[in-house]
């Protein structure tokens, strides 16, 4: 639930420094990204090349068509600028040229030329004649009128080929028409290889993500779960798991959706530009000058955007949040007959997301329609631009198809681009708290080397330990205490003594701040972590249960034989009730463990401790109450998890504080009085008063013994 | 009552939208506006490949003025105008409404989930009913905007743009929508293999979360058991699982938009083919081959779109089911007509009451009676699944009791509207539960007008004054995650606070004090007992020690009532309580440390 509560602040703008950062993860994958990268150029090439081919059909296929100019004046300087050689096609006076070589000529020497005869530009087409064609022979023969023909040429006028009936243009045309399927065949391979590239560079590029993102959740899990307490108690659970989950997500985006994607549309843009140039630099470098209002719309948009989803997404998560906890407390808006005052607030809350909402809307409604009119403008201009090119023979149609067809291409990323920049923001501002969480270290330093003495003895020194949570709250002060090996210790003391602090200490889940805690003589600080952990074991007031199977929380998912977890089952007493469950030790215990009992789960995690064999047991006795039965039970167990073992038990139950060997009693962080029972209830001090207070008036009747049970003593 | 997440499958229809039949019809002229604007968009979007035309063969001519063209350009600029401003307003009005829409309807769900009973609440988890008002929400939100523009959108253009293509040539046309209809084929089979793919995938995510979420809930044990790479591993597998079934919803992802692009690059390559042969043939001119090239690309969106359409509106009834199903669930507890608007006084009466929860084999309660005057202080004792709190839910009407067995104030319980019956009670549940907002607005939760004497009264009855007063921002304080954490004692007592802050003719106290220490519950009952005098309470507790303070203890066993009468009658009885009394007076062998005898007071310690 937690995620419906926190609130997403999408603040972080863009930053190099992180987004460097999170391209260094990529350094492993450097294989992929690079295949994802040379797809990437083929499939923007092959893009690209697309609109090109068509634009070469038509050139070369559809609207071919030539001028001719005298061939007796082709050496003469005024010619020159046609640049004739030998090679050009000739039929009888005329050398016939393709149109866009009159581009040379100024408009004004054209027509001089044309006046003079020198030049004839009606346009014509020229027919090879080379190989044999009985249908082109026949429309030849028959309107033998309309051509001029010599040796394996022959020329028709564009308007009178176009007069002619569809057969026979067809006929004359034979080879256009067989260029254009061969160019299509090349269209398809391009189509092709743009399909299997586009596939390969999402592919590529997702996995890279994927792998990445696994990566940073291990990275992250592993060293938020080897952070000191300290640390994880001051963050809630459910922020971390977000850390986790939903901010590693929108790195993977950044990866997928942004990366991959800004990278395809730039090189999508930029190749375009590049061919806009390369097709005709003058209408290319025209176009170019059409684009900058985009640049600036999308600069203004993006800000706009980025304000109004932020807004957007303040009120949706505050609104989430509010559902979630009004279904968590949903009995207490009932119970105060609250409903209606709940709904109104919430319609209030509703209605500040709507206006963010539509504020957002607005931003988007007003950008996409703007992008498009840009197109639709730079369409405009080409086609005027182009066709006075045109006019001057200085491009072909085809070209200006090209033009037109391309600078759609151009278009349509700019859309996609301010869009993801929303992604872009979100990735930013997770990255920044994944990272922020990884940089924290708050460790419990493990720099140790001094190994505890085998064989293990067990005895446990506390040697004026200061201890405190928070900076000069004090919750131990000046302990000093030694617990002798296989003895056990139970530490009674008020509510809030820091009985339960001295369990943390001792396999140094805290630090202490003053003071040294000794196991065997060496000092905890001095011992590899694992190794005192693994010496130490303190048992948890509350039971935590795992999901999973019994035996998986007995053996905690190491390598325990079956046998091994049962027998710790059968150490404790739990065997008995696993096996009347239905699955017995696989039995899968539900969220939060609510199939087996409260007595039941302590007897497993009980089961837990002495399948791993700890040399020190520290206890924190539950306070849960259960019913008597139960009770005997987990005394049964308890008393079997602590025998050959040096205890320390931060006693609740009498029964447990007088089966111990020693009383430590614990007023305010300091040992005030020490002994045994009798003892201190004699002396009439702190412990006695205690006792009187939380078990009341049988200390009048009591006999001081140490029965197991209830059944030794009477009202 | 199954829970709705266990009900039939059904195939969701159509009809599901009948939900949204009324906002339909009040936002009409916004659609019909957004309509209209929608078509004359779509109208002018295709005169722009006419003006392309027009351009490429005036140019193809050879012999043309630039002056012709330059009018042509800048028809085409005005036409641009047009559109956009025509975009905007279809956006503003059908999107606008599709949010308008979406936040009634969310408001909707709010109201119903407010109204609706423990029984329902219980039954349904609460990331469910969370998905229905937000991720549900948002796909009736696209089918009710941007399904319904590619809807319109879509048949418009695709059939005018059709219609065109085939009067400039038929032939080439028919040839070249051929790869066109796989598309929405296409698109279908892709929505409905990318749900089942993208359902899976939410499952694996979801158990990432829960292991983590465990795993860092559980660090204590992970730690000292030296078990970080244990779990780690069991993280990185998890971490495995989802990069697998991610990748396979990549892959189709990955494919499909690519195909979708392959197929309409085969019209494209087929455009050309037949219409540069018929260009050759002289059937065709080559502005035609041009345009064609501009309404084939229109063409390709509408046919995605009703692909995506279908997929949004298949997506939008799914979500409209569910949350039909929560808006069409009927209220345990509906108020009668006639039903009394007065606040009761303190009497209860429980007359013969049995109560037994549908689909349960034994009843909860059975053949209850007791009365308690007005003013009087009852004590409940049982153990877990005795009916106690069966006993407390029926008493503000969180399940209804049968006709005449609860009078509360000398009337059936059920004569009164529930809103005005709860208005007796003044509840401390037994697990707190406090809002994220400040502690001061958590006391005042029922009594928002509560004057500032009565407030300082109750928050230290409930001895939770001095508390919040050491707090940095005092009462404004903000309960939850990003406010003070609060220990669990001092949330009980808030609760304590407001329940008393409501100053209730009935208080009802639920062994509400677990998390407080000994001396701190003595105080405050000793407190919140005085506080109360003269007015009805009823405390449930499992302590000896607080029930002696009560005029009458019920003690319950198996959903019966097996002992009746005051705290030293019952000792004499020397029944189950006189039993319990015994067994946590003798926590010498059994007891728990908090157990807080009277003795602890030093009034009756020395017995």
């Amino acid at each position: 639930m937690s995620d419906f509560f926190e609130k997403d602040e999408v603040t972080k703008v863009y930053d190099p420094a992180l987004a460097a950062r999170m391209v260094r993860y990529m350094k492993p994958y450097f294989g992929l990204v690079a295949a994802s990268l040379l797809a990437l150029a083929v499939s923007t090439g092959t893009e690209l090349l697309m609109p090109v081919l068509v634009q070469r059909t038509v050139d070369e296929a559809i609207v071919v068509s030539y001028v001719r100019a005298a061939r007796d004046m082709a050496a003469s300087p005024e010619l020159a600028a046609l640049e004739l050689t030998g090679e050009d096609p000739a039929i009888g006076e005329w050398i016939y040229l393709r149109e866009r070589r009159l581009s040379g000529l100024s408009r004004t020497e054209r027509d001089a030329l044309v006046a003079r005869g020198v030049l004839d530009i009606e346009s014509r087409y020229l027919v090879s004649l080379a190989g044999p064609d009985t249908d082109r022979a026949r429309v030849l023969a028959e309107r033998a009128e309309l051509f001029e023909s010599e040796g394996d040429l022959a020329a028709i006028k564009l308007s009178e080929l176009r007069e002619l009936p569809p057969a026979d243009a067809r006929a004359l045309r034979a080879k256009d028409s067989s260029r254009i399927k061969s160019n299509m065949f090349v269209y398809l391979a391009l189509l092709a290889a743009s399909l299997a590239a586009t596939f390969a560079q999402t592919f590529a590029s997702s996995l890279v993500g994927q792998k990445v993102m696994k990566d940073l959740r291990m990275e992250l899990f592993g060293k938020t779960a080897r952070q000191s307490l300290a640390f994880l108690s001051k963050h809630p659970v459910g922020r971390l798991v977000t850390r986790l989950t939903s901010d590693v997500e929108t790195i993977n985006q950044f990866f997928t959706d942004v990366l991959a994607a800004f990278a395809k549309d730039f090189s999508v843009m930029a190749g375009v530009l590049v061919t806009l140039v390369l097709l005709d630099w003058k209408l290319g470098l025209v176009t170019a000058l059409t684009l900058p209002p985009v640049a600036v719309a999308t600069s203004i948009s993006r800000r706009m955007a980025r304000d109004a989803f932020r807004k957007q997404r303040q009120w949706l998560s505050k609104v989430n949040a509010y559902i979630a906890e009004h279904l968590s407390g949903v009995a207490v808006v009932r119970l105060f007959a609250r409903e209606k005052a709940s709904v109104a607030e919430f319609e209030k809350h509703d209605r500040e997301l709507l206006k963010a909402s539509l504020g957002e809307m607005y931003v988007f409604a007003t950008f996409r329609p703007l992008v498009e009119f840009f197109a639709s403008t730079s369409i405009a201009v080409i086609l005027w631009y182009g066709s006075s090119l045109h006019a001057s023979h200085a491009i072909s149609l085809g070209t200006l198809i090209a033009f037109v067809n391309l600078i759609r291409m151009f278009y349509n990323p700019v859309t996609d681009i301010s869009e993801k920049y929303t992604l872009l923001q979100s990735a930013m501002a997770g990255g920044e708290r994944v990272f922020a969480l990884l940089d924290a270290d708050e460790r419990i330093p493990d720099e140790g080397t001094r190994h505890l003495p085998r064989p293990f003895r067990g005895r446990i020194e506390f040697d004026h330990v200061w201890f405190a949570y928070k900076e000069g709250e004090w919750v131990l002060k000046d302990l000093s205490f030694t617990v002798e090996p296989g003895e056990m210790v139970a530490i009674v003391g008020y509510t809030g003594a820091g009985k339960t602090t001295i369990a943390m200490l001792l396999s140094r889940m805290w630090d202490v701040q003053k003071g040294e805690i000794r196991i065997d003589g060496v000092p905890i600080r001095d011992i590899p972590l694992d190794e005192l952990r693994r010496a130490v074991q303190p048992v948890a007031q509350d039971v935590f249960l795992f999901s999973g199977s019994i035996a998986d929380n007995i053996r905690l998912h190491g390598e325990l034989a079956a046998a091994e977890v049962e027998k710790a089952a059968r150490v404790v007493h739990a065997a008995p009730f696993i096996g009347k469950l239905p699955k017995g030790y696989d039995t899968d215990l539900s969220e939060g463990a609510t199939n087996i009992s409260t007595g039941q789960r302590q007897l497993v995690s009980f089961a837990r401790v002495v399948a791993h064999d700890p040399s020190i047991v520290v206890l924190d006795e539950a306070t849960s109450s259960v019913d008597t039965e139960t009770e005997k039970l987990l005394q049964k167990g308890l008393s079997e998890l602590l025998s050959g073992r040096t205890s320390v038990v931060i006693a609740h139950r009498l029964s447990t504080i007088r089966h111990a060997h020693r009383i430590l009693v614990l007023a305010s962080g300091r040992l005030v009085e020490e002994g045994r029972h009798d003892a201190l209830v004699a002396r009439g001090g702190v412990y006695y008063n205690l006792y009187r207070l939380q078990y009341g008036r049988e200390i009048v009747d009591d006999n001081g013994g140490r029965p197991a049970g209830a059944e030794g003593a009477s009202a | 009552m199954p829970s709705l997440a266990e009900r039939e499958y059904h195939r969701p229809m159509l009809k599901e939208y009948r939900t949204l039949l009324p906002y339909l019809k009040e936002y009409r002229l916004r659609y019909a506006a957004g309509l209209a604007f929608l078509i004359a968009v779509d109208a002018a979007q295709l005169l722009v490949p006419q003006f392309i035309r027009q351009a490429v063969d005036l140019v193809s001519t050879g012999s043309f003025l630039i002056s012709d063209i330059a009018r042509i350009a800048l028809s085409i600029v005005l036409v641009a105008v047009f559109i956009a401003g025509g975009r905007f307003m279809w956006r503003y009005f059908i999107h606008g409404s599709s949010r308008r829409i979406e936040a009634r309807l969310r408001d909707r769900l709010f109201a119903k989930l407010m109204e609706l009973g423990p029984r329902f609440h219980q039954g349904n988890k609460i990331g469910d009913l969370m998905a229905r008002a937000t991720n549900d929400m948002q796909s009736i939100r696209m089918a009710a905007g941007m399904g319904f523009v590619t809807l319109v959108d879509g048949l418009f253009m695709s059939s005018a743009v059709l219609v065109i293509m085939f009067a400039r040539n038929p032939e080439v046309a028919a040839w070249t929508i051929i790869p066109l209809p796989p598309v929405t084929a296409l698109i279908i089979l892709f929505g409905t293999l990318v749900g089942k793919r993208f359902k899976k995938v939410q499952e694996i995510y979801a158990k990432l979360s829960e292991l983590a979420q465990e795993t860092l809930s559980g660090i204590r044990v992970v730690k000292s058991f030296v078990k970080e790479d244990a779990f780690s591993e069991r993280f990185a597998e998890a971490n495995d699982r989802y990069r697998r079934v991610s990748m396979s919803l990549v892959a189709l992802f990955g494919f499909f938009f690519p195909f979708i692009g392959f197929l309409s690059g085969l019209s494209t390559l087929v455009l050309v083919l037949a219409g540069g042969n018929a260009a050759l043939a002289n059937t065709m001119s080559p502005g035609d081959i041009a345009a064609m090239l501009v309404y084939l690309e229109m063409l390709v969106w509408p046919l995605m779109g009703a692909g995506f359409m279908v997929n949004m509106l298949q997506r939008g009834a799914a979500s409209l089911k569910r949350v039909n199903e929560v808006l069409d669930t009927e209220p345990d507890i509906a108020p009668d007509p006639g039903a009394l608007e007065t606040v009761p006084s303190g009497g209860i009466e429980f007359r013969s009451l049995s109560f037994s929860y549908p689909d349960a084999s034994s009843p909860a309660l059975e053949d209850v009676t007791l009365s308690l005057p007005p003013g009087s202080t009852l004590g409940v004792l049982g153990r877990i699944g005795s009916g106690k709190s069966t006993l407390l839910k029926l008493l503000p009407r969180l399940v209804d009791p049968p006709p005449g067995t609860l009078f509360v104030g000398g009337r059936d319980a059920r004569e009164y509207h529930p809103d005005w019956l709860r208005k007796a009670f003044g509840f401390v549940p037994q697990d707190t539960f406090l809002f994220s907002d400040s502690i001061k607005a958590n006391v005042l939760f029922g009594a928002p007008d509560l004057d500032p004497e009565r407030f300082e009264r109750v928050t230290s009855v409930a001895a939770i004054d001095r508390d919040v007063e050491q707090f940095p921002l005092g009462w404004d304080t903000v309960v939850g995650e990003k406010g003070l954490t609060l220990s669990g004692g001092q949330k009980q007592r808030i609760a304590i606070a407001r329940a008393l802050a409501v100053d209730p003719e009935i208080l009802v106290f639920d062994d509400a004090l677990s998390a407080v220490d000994t001396e701190t519950e003595e105080r405050i009952l000793a407190a919140l007992l005085e506080e109360r005098k003269g007015r009805t309470n009823v405390i449930v507790s499992n302590r000896v020690s607080t029930l002696r303070h009560a005029d009458m203890v019920a003690v319950l066993d198996g959903g019966k009532l097996a002992e009746l009468g005051t705290h030293e009658e019952l000792l004499e009885r020397d029944g189950f309580y006189a039993e319990i009394a015994r067994l946590q007076a003798l926590s010498a062998e059994s007891g728990e440390a908090r157990t807080a005898d009277a003795g602890a007071n030093g009034t009756g310690g020395a017995a």
